[in-house]
């Protein structure tokens, strides 16, 4: 402690800026962890307070997926011995059109039988609702409303609001205000209540509800009642308790959490980066000091303390940072998130108290201190290793022995020849991450070779350029190695990552061009749902005719695509006329003959699946499904395997009469319109509009408006991505500005000596200036071959263990080519201010110790 | 106690109650009628002395628990064409049906919903299915005076068949015409419901309550029904009780 106040507290006060600049590392690594899965945790905490205050005292659910069951279900459920109250549910979000409220979670219930399932603690003035239901029942415009929703858009008791439902705009009257708490709270107190059956109308379910919720006879277990109940409907049915719904709604944004988890290690890694950086230009600038408390009897083990004590400082003023700023962006992170997630799965979630997890506060805390620990280690050994003499001999600690050279080729060598074994283990997860983290500790170990290697080829270009100053730079990179491979190293890992980034984005984002190019070419889409993702609300497949009736329409092809569970994973199904799809798009097949495949699934004799489930699954071609639906399980040999991206755990195309048969369910989500050649699709969805949308909801898009919402939404999924982009390009200007600044302060004595031996101030400068535009191209060289291999592995993580998108490599040239100038001009601009101070300064003070 | 002891008991007990179950069966007999129709007129009134009124229109066809029946809301007007189908079994539980004119559907009313109130008013959806004597089992509990009549106290107990909220009623009958004064419904928890008869008047030779008061004791709250327009054994037509007539007629 005492060396830590006596040495480098005056060190840190003389680079505060520095300093600041470290701790900022792990403060944005551990901002970005805490803020994102502070973020990510609230919003699924939204949802499982949502499902737990419209629960009620529900003691299990029974649902079919997205696909909902017949009514029918009901009175089989309700005639169970073992039930004492089951009650139907329909449950959608809906734009509330008022401009204040945002989306409203509807809850269609039925009154006679619901109030013994939920209790909806009205304001005394409007309990008669629930007293008396014949009146709300009566009139199907009844609505029950939260008190949070009322007083936020004005409403009363008797108040109007129009909605817009399958039967055109309708007005509904406010019959009962529920108080604060409880049922009100769900859905962050953005909740209505209406009947169930006027909901089927509202929502154009026909007679089918979304869920059954059940409460059961007194000393009933809950097992014995869920085996029994299983049993009487049939496994096309998930019978569970309410809790479980949130299981299911982080197995469909799994991906996401995915996503949010390498955004986490990637920003502590690069947080790792700074403080290793910074802490081995540390050990450089005060090897002198090193030296003389060596000399003075200092021990290695201590000067490897203080250097950790100091990283362990840097990493708790860091991480109390990073807490305290991921808490407050977490709940910007969490809005975006929650209005992200609610329109890409459509799931009905509010994240409106942030959930802080004093586990994920501590351990992001606890890692935080670790990583600065953790990348100081390497600096510190170093720092131990120190021998005095030559501590104490100017610019000789910035050599490598050729013994050390030696040993770091060999031990990359090893490092590279175990990961290149190890990285043909693709299947075998834990061994493949291990072998792509050997990757980068094999591309950081053969830095110094590498660095060599480039300068050595870069001396000749640079002497032809200013043949003083060129060949002053490179020998001085030469002379430097480990000072060189420091601010390379750096440099060259955060390229790699921002190029890794980037090319996921890119290949991913080509892909899903390619993919809507092919497969989303209708002139227009009719949806029941201001959203094409969303499946809230649902069209009578009489719509059908009543299109095709339209003037310029050639062709309609009805789409449903509810979610259901397969082999234990919420998947799309989509169905559709396969013939007429068959002649209508021209899909890219990966496994499979295409005629076939459009032959079998046309005659509802096969399924054709989505290449990401088809990996995911390890499902071929003659495989069979086997998905269980409301009326059998459904069996279809694999007839083909296509490129699709509805969904990101994967989707399968069957017939539409499939569907109706095994699900019972005529409704459709969506109409895909052709228009006849000739008629000006925006034309032709104006008179869908006029003729048919006045007396029904219906949102008509053009295929442009669907492409640039399909792109919204992957940008919106890449913002990520983006993001990191953004901050590992930072990182590495950042790290070339703080090495470069370093380096050269460094080398004050070594530039005085040669200005005072007749180089002109002039060459001194330009020397410099190559000198760090060459380091820059350098770390530029490496940083985006290693980015390119490890794109090439990412697109494998991808590919087998993450979302089966088995995507084309492509090299982000782009970015690459925007990062060069960017980085090439940071280097030189960081060598401006020190090559000025090197060459104005007084040469005598520089001199002074010779 | 000797076998004669107990066998004097057993016998005590069966004529006890061959004895109730005539008294109940007589009550069948003399109500009896092949079809019934009115008028109601209900008020509500709650614990807190607020009221509320409503009108329906009852018919029904058959009698001793084969029976079917429609309430139809006539009053106020936002309930008016709102109504209930009742299908009752001699042998099992009733089946159910609301029709509801402003969404033009019906909706069956689970067995699971039968001990909710029916509409705000104090009786629930149980209350309105016809009793049947063969779906209870009976105890002659004594006589007694209850508004200066002298009655029969019978205890039922709905038979295995019978699902029902209640575990148990008592009723009382008075013995100048066998019609019902009072019944009383217990639940576990003691006596929830109680039912008065009042108003008695003989209508085409049967005798009638034309007032029936029924009392709420865990809301506190009460609802008197007035039979307005009485008839009995009106010509009324078996598809006027079918869910395609409700929706004919709504």
């Amino acid at each position: 402690m005492r060396l830590l106040r006596l040495l480098s507290l005056p060190y840190a006060r003389k680079h505060r800026l520095r300093c600041l600049l470290t701790a900022a590392g792990i403060a944005l690594g551990v901002t970005v962890l805490v803020g994102m899965h502070t973020a990510n945790q609230s919003v699924l905490a939204g949802f499982r307070q949502t499902v737990d205050r419209v629960s009620g005292t529900t003691q299990l659910q029974i649902s079919a997926g997205d696909a909902g069951f017949e009514e029918s279900v009901l009175e089989r459920v309700q005639a169970l011995p073992e039930v004492r109250v089951a009650a139907p549910v329909i449950e959608a979000v809906v734009d509330s059109g008022m401009e204040s409220a945002g989306r409203l979670l509807v809850l269609g219930v039925d009154m006679l039988g619901d109030r013994s399932l939920r209790n909806y603690d009205l304001e005394e003035h409007t309990d008669e609702v629930i007293d008396d239901p014949l009146v709300f029942l009566a009139q199907p415009d009844s609505l029950i409303i939260s008190r949070r929703f009322a007083e936020a858009n004005g409403l009363g008791h008797g108040s109007r609001l129009t909605m817009r439902t399958m039967d055109g705009d309708k007005r509904f009257t406010v019959r009962g205000i529920m108080k604060a708490g409880g049922l009100a709270g769900a859905f962050g107190g953005n909740l209505a209540v209406m009947d169930v059956y006027s909901a089927q109308k509202v929502f154009g379910r026909g007679r089918m509800f979304d869920r059954i919720d059940v409460a059961l006879q007194e000393g009933v277990r809950i097992e014995e009642a869920q085996e029994k109940l299983k049993a009487l409907l049939g496994p096309g049915f998930e019978v569970e308790p309410p809790a479980a719904r949130g299981e299911r709604f982080e197995a469909i944004a799994r991906n996401f959490s995915v996503s949010i988890n390498f955004s986490s290690v990637f920003a502590l890694l690069i947080g790792l980066f700074i403080i290793y950086n910074a802490f081995s230009i540390a050990v450089a600038q005060r090897r002198a000091e090193i030296g003389i408390l060596r000399a003075l009897g200092a021990t290695r083990h201590q000067i490897r303390n203080l250097f950790l004590m100091e990283g362990a400082v840097v990493g708790v003023a860091g991480s109390a940072a990073g807490v305290i700023t991921g808490a407050a962006v977490a709940r910007a992170v969490a809005a975006y998130l929650s209005e992200y997630m609610g329109s890409v799965y459509g799931v009905a979630q509010k994240a409106e108290d942030l959930s802080s997890d004093p586990r994920l506060l501590g351990g992001a805390f606890a890692l935080g201190v670790a990583t600065s620990v953790m990348a100081a280690w390497v600096p510190a050994r170093q720092a131990a290793s120190v021998d005095p003499v030559q501590a104490l001999q100017k610019g000789r600690f910035q050599c490598i022995s050729e013994r050390e050279a030696r040993w770091r080729a060999a031990a990359a060598l090893a490092v590279l020849a175990m990961v290149l074994v190890a990285l043909s283990f693709r299947t075998v997860a834990w061994l493949f991450y291990a072998a792509f983290a050997g990757l980068v500790l094999a591309a950081i170990l053969m830095t110094p070779l590498l660095a060599r290697v480039l300068t050595r080829a870069l001396r000749p270009l640079l002497a032809a350029m200013r043949p003083v100053e060129g060949a002053l730079a490179a020998d001085s990179l030469l002379a430097a190695p480990r000072r060189t491979s420091a601010t390379v190293g750096a440099l060259m890992l955060s390229l790699a990552l921002t190029v890794g980034s980037a090319g996921m984005a890119q290949s991913s984002r080509s892909a899903i061009v390619e993919w809507v190019d092919q497969a989303l070419n209708p002139d227009l889409y009719v949806s029941a749902s201001d959203s094409i993702v969303s499946r809230g609300f649902r069209f009578d497949p009489s719509l059908g005719a009543r299109l095709r009736a339209v003037e310029g329409v050639e062709e309609v092809q009805m789409v449903r695509s509810p979610r259901v569970t397969f082999r234990g994973i919420p998947i799309m199904l989509i169905s559709m006329e396969v013939e007429s799809l068959a002649r209508r798009v021209r899909r890219r097949v990966v496994a499979g003959d295409p005629e076939t495949m459009w032959r079998e699934a046309a005659a509802g004799r096969g399924a054709i699946i989505s290449e990401n489930l088809a990996i995911m699954q390890g499902l071929r071609v003659g495989d069979v499904v086997e998905i269980p639906a409301t009326h059998g399980v459904l069996r279809l040999p694999v007839a083909g395997v296509v490129v699709d991206f509805s969904d990101q755990r994967g989707s399968v195309l069957v017939d539409r009469k499939v569907y109706v048969k095994y699900w019972g369910d005529e409704t459709v989500n969506t109409f895909r319109v052709y228009v006849r050649k000739g008629a000006a699709p925006e034309e032709v969805a104006r008179r869908i509009q006029s003729q048919i949308g006045g007396g029904q909801r219906l949102f008509v898009f053009t295929n442009r408006e669907v492409r640039k919402y399909i792109l919204k939404v992957t940008d919106q999924w890449f913002g990520l991505s983006y993001v990191q982009l953004a901050v590992a390009g930072l990182v590495a200007v950042l790290g070339i500005i703080n090495t470069l600044t370093v380096s050269i302060t460094d080398r004050r004595r070594e530039l005085a000596v040669l200005q005072a031996v007749g180089a002109l101030r002039r060459q001194v400068r330009q020397a410099v200036w190559m000198e760090a535009v060459a380091v820059g191209v350098i770390g530029l060289a490496l940083g985006l071959g290693l980015g390119g291999v490890m794109l090439h592995y990412i697109h494998i993580i991808i590919r087998d263990h993450v979302a089966g998108m088995n995507l084309q490599y492509i090299y982000p040239a782009e970015t690459a080519a925007m990062l060069a100038p960017v980085i090439l001009a940071a280097a030189f601009f960081s060598a401006l201010g020190p090559a000025e101070t090197a060459v104005r300064g007084s040469l005598v003070e520089a001199l002074e110790y010779e | 106690m000797n076998r004669l002891a107990w066998l004097w008991i057993g016998w005590a007990a069966a004529v006890q109650a061959q004895d109730a179950r005539q008294i109940m069966e007589e009550c069948q007999r003399r109500s009896r009628a092949n079809s019934q129709r009115y008028e109601g007129s209900l008020k509500v009134i709650d614990a807190r002395g607020r009221t509320s009124e409503k009108r329906w229109r009852y018919e029904r066809l058959g009698s001793a628990g084969n029976s079917k029946a429609v309430i139809r809301f006539t009053a106020p007007a936002e309930v008016k064409g709102v109504a209930l189908l009742v299908h009752n079994h001699p042998d099992r539980v009733s089946d159910q049906w609301m029709w509801r004119p402003a969404i033009a559907r019906d909706q069956r009313v689970a067995v699971q919903d039968r001990g909710t109130r029916f509409f705000g008013t104090d009786f629930t959806f149980e209350d309105l299915e016809e009793r049947d004597v063969d779906q209870y089992e009976y105890r002659l509990l004594g006589s007694e005076t209850l508004e200066g009549e002298e009655c029969w106290k019978i205890e039922s107990r709905p038979k295995r068949s019978k699902s029902s909220q209640y575990t148990h009623s008592h009723v009382w009958v008075r013995k100048r015409n066998y019609t019902f004064a009072q019944i009383e419904n217990f639940k576990r928890q003691g006596l929830v419901r109680r039912l008065r008869y009042r108003d008695m008047a003989l209508v085409q030779g049967i005798w009638t309550a034309r007032t029936l008061e029924m009392h709420d004791l865990e809301r506190n709250s009460r609802t008197i029904l007035y039979l307005e327009k009485l008839e009995y054994n009106v010509a009324l037509s078996e598809d006027r009780f079918t869910l395609q007539a409700l929706r004919r007629e709504s």
